[in-house]
């Protein structure tokens, strides 16, 4: 390997003639018609290039692809009663939830209903979950289907504090808090005029007041560009579309302003001091169809300036859209013609880049260029010298624009210098060294950059090192998600899990540790910390203002055809042991978990009429249904609570 | 179908009709999830839905619910007159403790005006356990146990711990949770009621000042310096076989210490934990090693942990699974692995730093014997170093341990009783003075001390000290001596602890008699009686027994005391009940008059026989005297016998004891040591032998030589003439 990294940076792979075919392959095809190689998920065709390209010698990729590799002590197989040492937040994808897992085990803890409807824990039927999720006004949902990609939490001090994290909802654009101390999720809301929210970050330290050093603000991206407001006119014009760059406050979860720009938004970034958001842009032709959308050369990472946007929003320079009163400021370049007066600032970045991530030591954004083969080093103090009038041209903001590998997609850091970019194509993880690229770009081209390189299964997305995006970075461990599993899990027919890879990173050679099936699809992911997170053991009764403190006030209060059951249970018996009802009666059932208990959770569910929730130790929970088939209904508890939870039931009784 | 469930019906009626046989009336009523009106918890007056007078016996009438905590007061109504007589309350108004089930074992407790429990009624209870494996009445006994306890002491389950001022209780197998859970309701409870109404005056202890002292110590400093320290618990000590690995190996400290908790936790970790501790919170970390878990499991079903508590004083604190907080790691430097770890925290207020705490380690004893089970706990105490606290550690004052404390307090009549039993021994150590002055018609210089004894043990040693020795004793003995020596078993009753030195000292030197013939309250009382009967003229009516019967009936005593040994070994409840054979209990510990009419009668025909017949319970029955008999065997120092005693019977026929045989052989396992033989052989009158000798020597005008040792007149030897 030392030999290899002798040689040109590009080649230092340890398959030199896979990389050279691919290279040439995937440029051809991206200089060509527009061929696609296979880089997008939703291409679930082969994406093996050689298989496509029968004049090239066979690569043997796969043995090629077992390195002798480096062995790591770290220890990952947890013994019996081990807890791990860090949590690791995951996005679930289009399964619309999130999930709490183990690290370094892996292990699954939790799954953290969020944009779906969860029969387990009663998410999307308790009328407490519906509030969240938000109902038409006949108390249906509005949305049962939720694509969740990132998620991120809230800072002090450039760390996770464990209050807070955020996950976004693509298809329908919507952002929801998940609270850090019982891992559920409290609130979402619906960005106005938004389709395809991609890239979230809250901020890190307010812009505005220094001293508020802790998040406060949430930056969201808009990928996919609509008439606005989207009411049917314009349709046809694409070029009248356009993407709206979205602030929402971290306590109060309301959209504070949002931001119109050219072009559109993938990931988000924000600096240490408060200053920037960043998103990265892939169409800033504003085309419509993908070969439109990748005919620039140069795209663009789109910087917001978060204190002017919200004195411009103070000093009332904004529009409305539609029905929305959210304030919405113009970034758009034509608007913006003074960088020393400007909202934004469009950094060039070459073709299609799609992740953009914070160093720790807080001075550069570093984008991954995916149909370009570079990743480009932004340095936020240029960037703010240009706002400021110092610096003439945006694009020498640019430090270093290196090539990586094929398909860079996403970065992470190690808090020692060193990024970890994914190479989607070449399914692999680059380690890099950032001043030494910087050093490269500068002109010293015997700087050695590329640290390292392992091959991954297979095409990697999203990474994340422990504790990577906090100032705290650790370099510990690595963990990549991976989006095509392939070979490396019992096959289950024809739907593949994605295959989540664990990284030894503490050293210069990164080790594979190990794999795990993940029901599809995490994108992303954050790993935190133990010692940061503090959950609650219980509940707090107070938190419902229908809780029941004491059993005794159970009982059934009827008002006209309107019901209210107020039930308490303690293991094993519901406090009820029948109640009655009539046809035709809407029922509201509240059920108050009295067992302060850690742990003891008890479940309610309703035969025939579709209800089933848990209520944890110390919490209320509600649910409204309508009683339309009269007969004895045996309510029972689905959580196992007890020696005696099969006992565990109460009679509704519908009267005829 | 139909058969199973006939079967179970069948077998539940047989299980019904054995309860009730066997158990208490009250436990055949069931108070698992027994239905209590609601206004129980509500109405103010409490007594009208609970039988209040059922724990506080002659109460006749109750004041509503008043205090807070609410309790009630009892009435006695005599001549229009209500006096106050005590305090009834409700469990659940006080504490809220869950039991095993998660649910409070709701009880009402009676307390006297004094503070003494007069009496416990479980109303209701939810515990699986107990309606499942082991029968409720099981739970009745147990809060039973707090009869006549001081709400003050310090109870708690388990075996009393030595040097420890704690009342032990004997707790339920399989239901510790329910028992530990139990025993503070009861004890809050009563606390918090005493409290209350001014029985108990107890002063919040300060709560720590630390003194300005922040530094991060090694792992060995902080053990050199007691900021953490170990319990550690051998399988051995739990009555399992012996292993490389303890049983638990736990070690801990207290957290708050800034110096500790940062040396633990790390600053970042100690600042953390301290910001989730609200004021008068503490937290203590046990890292812990060994084959078995200090948390258990007990926690998962009641949310308890029933292994590990810390105590202070007279108060116990329980941890809650809410007051646990993981341990992530010790920082320390040198730090040992562990498999185990936990931060706990003490919410109580009651609690102080500054003063000495210990963490207890509760456990299940098995006795390798009978596999009973039996809860013990292992303390360790712990103290703030002086350097961290404000002006150094306070000043404690330790109660003295039970035992200790009774030492203390009867320290006149302990000095009297040795010097009593000193005096013993030393007139019997000069017995040949004594009976060289004595001849078998006047017996006065052996009978003076001799009977001044008698008197002393019956009265001061028997009815005023209750220090009648008992086989019970020898019984626990044995115990002790195959499982566990306690002292503190035995140093509890100063009086029999000095008396069984003074016996077993004296068997082996002289044999058992001079305990059972000159000091045992008992038979000093039933000799007494034969010989004032004697003395007023009952004499002719008075016999012994045949020797051939009596050499068969003798054996008796030894069947009572192999039997009682044999019964112990199963149960020692059912031995203690049978050693009832001894008129001991009933004629000095609890008063002849005091008992039912069986052991009164018992003892009356004992002490009538001993009116005719020499000490007939000694004799015959007593299974104390048989196991002295038996190693008496082995005395150094027998009585004396001389050639002649082979066939002279002079002594055999005086011997009250019956223990000279048809050869003269004194038998020292039946042996009184009365002396009368001892009288006899040296009175130059009585003693066939000699009188024989004076009688010759007389008539060959020889001068009577005085008596040598062996009994006999010094031999005259002519003197060689001197040599010219």
């Amino acid at each position: 390997m030392k030999d290899d990294i002798q040689m040109n940076q590009v080649d230092a792979m340890p398959d030199p003639s896979r990389r050279r075919f691919l290279n040439t392959a995937a440029l051809a095809g991206l200089a060509g018609a527009g061929l696609s190689v296979g880089l997008s998920a939703c291409n679930k065709q082969q994406p093996a290039a050689p298989a496509a390209a029968p004049g090239a010698p066979a690569p043997a990729a796969a043995p090629a692809a077992a390195p002798a590799a480096a062995t790591s002590d770290m220890h990952i197989h947890l013994k019996p009663g081990e807890l791990d040492t860090y949590y690791g937040v995951w996005s679930g994808g289009h399964s619309g939830e999130a999930r709490v897992l183990g690290m370094p085990s892996g292990r699954e803890i939790k799954r953290i209903p969020v944009f779906n409807i969860d029969c387990m824990s009663g998410w999307g039927i308790t009328n407490e979950s519906k509030k969240v999720i938000g109902t038409r006004p006949d108390g249906q949902l509005k949305y049962k289907t939720g694509d969740t990609h990132h998620i991120h939490g809230s800072y002090t001090d450039g760390v996770y504090n464990g209050k807070y994290f955020w996950v976004n909802d693509k298809i329908h654009g919507r952002i929801a808090r998940i609270r850090g101390d019982v891992f559920e999720c409290d609130a979402i809301t619906e960005l106005p005029n938004v389709q395809g929210f991609h890239g979230i970050f809250p901020d890190k330290r307010d812009p505005v007041d220094q001293a508020v050093n802790h998040t406060t603000r949430v930056f969201c991206g808009n990928e996919f560009h609509i008439p606005q407001p989207n009411d049917g006119h314009d349709v046809d014009d694409p070029k009248k579309y356009y993407c709206l760059f979205t602030c929402i406050d971290a306590e109060t979860m309301e959209v504070r302003w949002q931001c119109k720009i050219d072009g559109n938004m993938d990931l988000v970034a924000t600096s240490y001091d408060g200053r920037f958001a960043a998103a990265n842009q892939y169409n800033t032709e504003g085309g419509a169809h993908y070969e439109d959308m990748m005919s620039a050369e140069m795209d663009a990472c789109v910087f917001f300036d978060v204190a002017r946007i919200e004195k411009a929003v103070k000093d009332g320079k904004s529009f409305t859209i539609g029905a929305s009163k959210v304030p919405v400021v113009d970034g758009t370049k034509a608007a913006n013609p003074d960088p020393k007066t400007a909202l934004t600032a469009y950094v060039p970045v070459p073709k299609n880049p799609h992740g953009v991530n914070a160093s720790p030591d807080g001075k550069y954004f570093i984008c991954s260029g995916k149909l370009s083969p570079t990743t480009t080093t932004i340095e936020l103090a240029k960037v703010a010298d240009f706002l400021d009038g110092k610096l003439d041209d945006i694009r020498k903001a640019v430090v270093a624009e290196v090539e990586v590998g094929l398909g860079p997609l996403h970065t992470t850091f190690d808090g020692r210098g060193n990024a970890f970019t994914t190479l989607f194509l070449d399914s692999q993880i680059v380690k890099w060294n950032i001043d030494k690229a910087i050093a490269f770009s500068a002109g010293d081209k015997n700087a050695q950059y590329v640290v390292d390189r392992l091959d991954v299964h297979y095409q990697p997305g999203h990474l994340s090192a422990t504790m990577g995006e906090t100032k705290a970075a650790d370099g510990q461990l690595l963990a990549v998600g991976c989006k095509f599993s392939k070979d490396r899990f019992l096959p289950v027919g024809p739907l593949h899990p994605e295959n989540e890879q664990l990284i030894d990173i503490r050293g210069d050679k990164m080790v594979l540790l190990a794999d795990h099936p993940v029901h599809p699809e995490p994108h992303d992911f954050v790993m935190v910390k133990r010692d940061l997170i503090k959950t609650k053991q219980v509940g707090t009764l107070e938190d419902h203002p229908m809780a029941l403190k004491d059993p005794k006030e159970s009982g059934v209060f009827r008002e006209g055809k309107k019901v209210t059951v107020r039930i308490a249970s303690q293991a094993p018996a519901y406090s009820l042991r029948e109640f009655e009802v009539k046809v035709g009666d809407e029922v509201t059932i509240y059920l108050t978990n009295l067992d302060k208990v850690e742990d003891l959770t008890h479940g309610f569910a309703i035969p025939k009429y579709d209800i089933n929730f848990i209520c944890n130790p110390y919490e209320t929970k509600s649910v409204t249904f309508k009683a339309d088939k009269p007969g004895v209904f045996w309510c029972y508890c689905t959580h196992f609570c007890h020696a005696l939870h099969l006992e565990m039931r109460s009679r509704m009784i519908v009267r005829a | 179908m139909k058969s199973l469930s006939a079967l179970r019906g069948a077998a539940m009626a047989a299980l019904f009709a054995v309860t009730s046989l066997l158990s208490l009336p009250a436990a055949a009523e069931s108070a698992y999830e027994a239905p209590l009106p609601a206004e129980i918890n509500s109405d103010p007056d409490l007594c009208k839905h609970v039988p209040c007078a059922e724990v506080v016996p002659g109460a006749d009438s109750f004041s509503p619910r008043k205090g807070k905590p609410a309790y009630v007061e009892a009435y006695r109504s005599e001549g229009g007159q209500k006096t106050l007589v005590g305090y009834a309350f409700l469990s659940t108004d006080i504490v809220d403790i869950p039991a095993y089930s998660g649910k409070p074992v709701i009880t009402l407790i009676g307390m006297d005006t004094k503070g003494i429990i007069t009496g416990t009624k479980i109303l209701r209870h939810s515990e699986p356990i107990l309606l499942l494996g082991i029968p409720e009445s099981v739970l009745t006994k147990f809060i039973k146990q707090y009869l006549g306890k001081y709400v003050g002491d310090k109870i708690e389950i388990g075996k009393a711990r030595e040097g420890e001022a704690m009342i032990g209780l004997d707790a339920i197998t399989g239901a510790t949770v329910t028992v530990i859970a139990q025993n503070q309701v009861i004890m809050r409870s009563g606390v918090a009621i005493a409290r209350q109404v001014g029985i108990l005056k107890v002063e919040p202890k300060p709560q720590i000042k630390f003194a300005a002292v922040n530094d991060t110590l090694s792992w060995a400093q902080l053990v050199d310096e007691g900021s953490v320290r170990r319990l550690t618990v051998q399988p051995e000590q739990l009555g399992m076989p012996r292993a490389a690995e303890p049983y638990v190996d736990m070690q801990y400290g207290y957290l708050n210490t800034p110096s500790v908790g940062r040396s633990i936790l790390g600053d970042n970790g100690y600042q953390s934990l301290m910001t989730q501790l609200k004021p008068g919170e503490h937290a203590i970390f046990i890292i812990s090693n060994g084959s078995d878990s200090f948390k258990g499991s007990g926690f998962v079903r009641g949310g308890i942990f029933d292994r590990v508590q810390v105590g202070q004083d007279m108060d116990a604190y329980t941890f809650r699974d809410l007051d646990y907080l993981n341990l992530w790691g010790v920082k320390a430097a040198g730090a040992p692995a562990y498999k185990e770890s936990a931060i706990f925290i003490i919410r109580d207020p009651g609690f102080s730093a500054a003063y000495p705490w210990n963490l207890v380690f509760l456990a299940n004893k098995r006795d390798r014997e009978t596999g009973h089970r039996d809860f013990v706990s292992f303390s360790d105490e712990y103290w703030v170093p002086a350097r961290y606290i404000e002006g150094g550690r306070p000043k404690v004052v330790k109660p003295d341990a039970p035992w200790l404390k009774v030492w203390k307090a009867r320290a006149v009549e302990i000095g009297l009783f040795v010097a009593l039993l000193v005096a013993v021994a030393t007139v019997y150590a000069n017995r040949d003075a004594l009976t060289r002055r004595s001849t078998r018609k006047n017996k006065w210089p052996v009978n003076a001390f001799k009977y001044t004894f008698w008197i002393i043990s019956i009265g001061f040693v028997g009815f005023g000290m209750l220090a009648q020795p008992s086989i019970t004793q020898v019984l626990t003995w044995f115990h002790s001596l195959l499982f566990k020596w306690q002292w503190e078993l035995f140093l509890t009753d100063p009086f029999i602890f000095l008396f069984w030195i003074f016996i077993i000292l004296t068997t082996f030197v002289w044999g058992r008699g001079l305990f059972c013939g000159w000091m045992c309250p008992f038979g000093s009382l039933s000799e007494l009686i034969y010989k004032v009967a004697g003395a007023i003229g009952l004499k002719r009516f008075q016999f012994a027994l045949p020797m051939k019967w009596h050499n068969r009936l003798k054996w008796i005593k030894y069947a009572v005391f192999f039997g009682l040994l044999a019964v112990s070994v199963f149960s020692m409840g059912l031995a203690e009940m049978l050693a009832e054979v001894e008129p001991f209990k009933t004629t000095f510990l609890v008063g002849m008059f005091n008992r039912a009419w069986p052991y009164t009668l018992f003892v009356a025909v004992l002490l009538g026989l001993s009116i005719f017949i020499e000490r007939p319970f000694c004799k015959y029955l007593c299974p104390l005297g048989a196991s002295l008999a038996m190693p008496s065997t082995f005395r150094w120092f027998g009585l004396k016998r001389k050639q002649e005693c082979n066939t002279c019977k002079a002594c055999a026929v005086g011997c009250g004891s019956l223990a000279i045989d048809e050869h003269g052989r004194i038998d020292h396992r039946e042996c009184m040591h009365c002396l009368d033989c001892m009288v006899l052989y040296t009175d130059e009158h009585a003693c066939p032998p000699l009188a024989q000798e004076r009688k010759r020597r007389t008539k060959a005008g020889l001068p009577l030589t005085p008596i040598g040792k062996d009994g006999y007149y010094i031999p005259i030897k002519p003197v060689p003439a001197a040599k010219a």
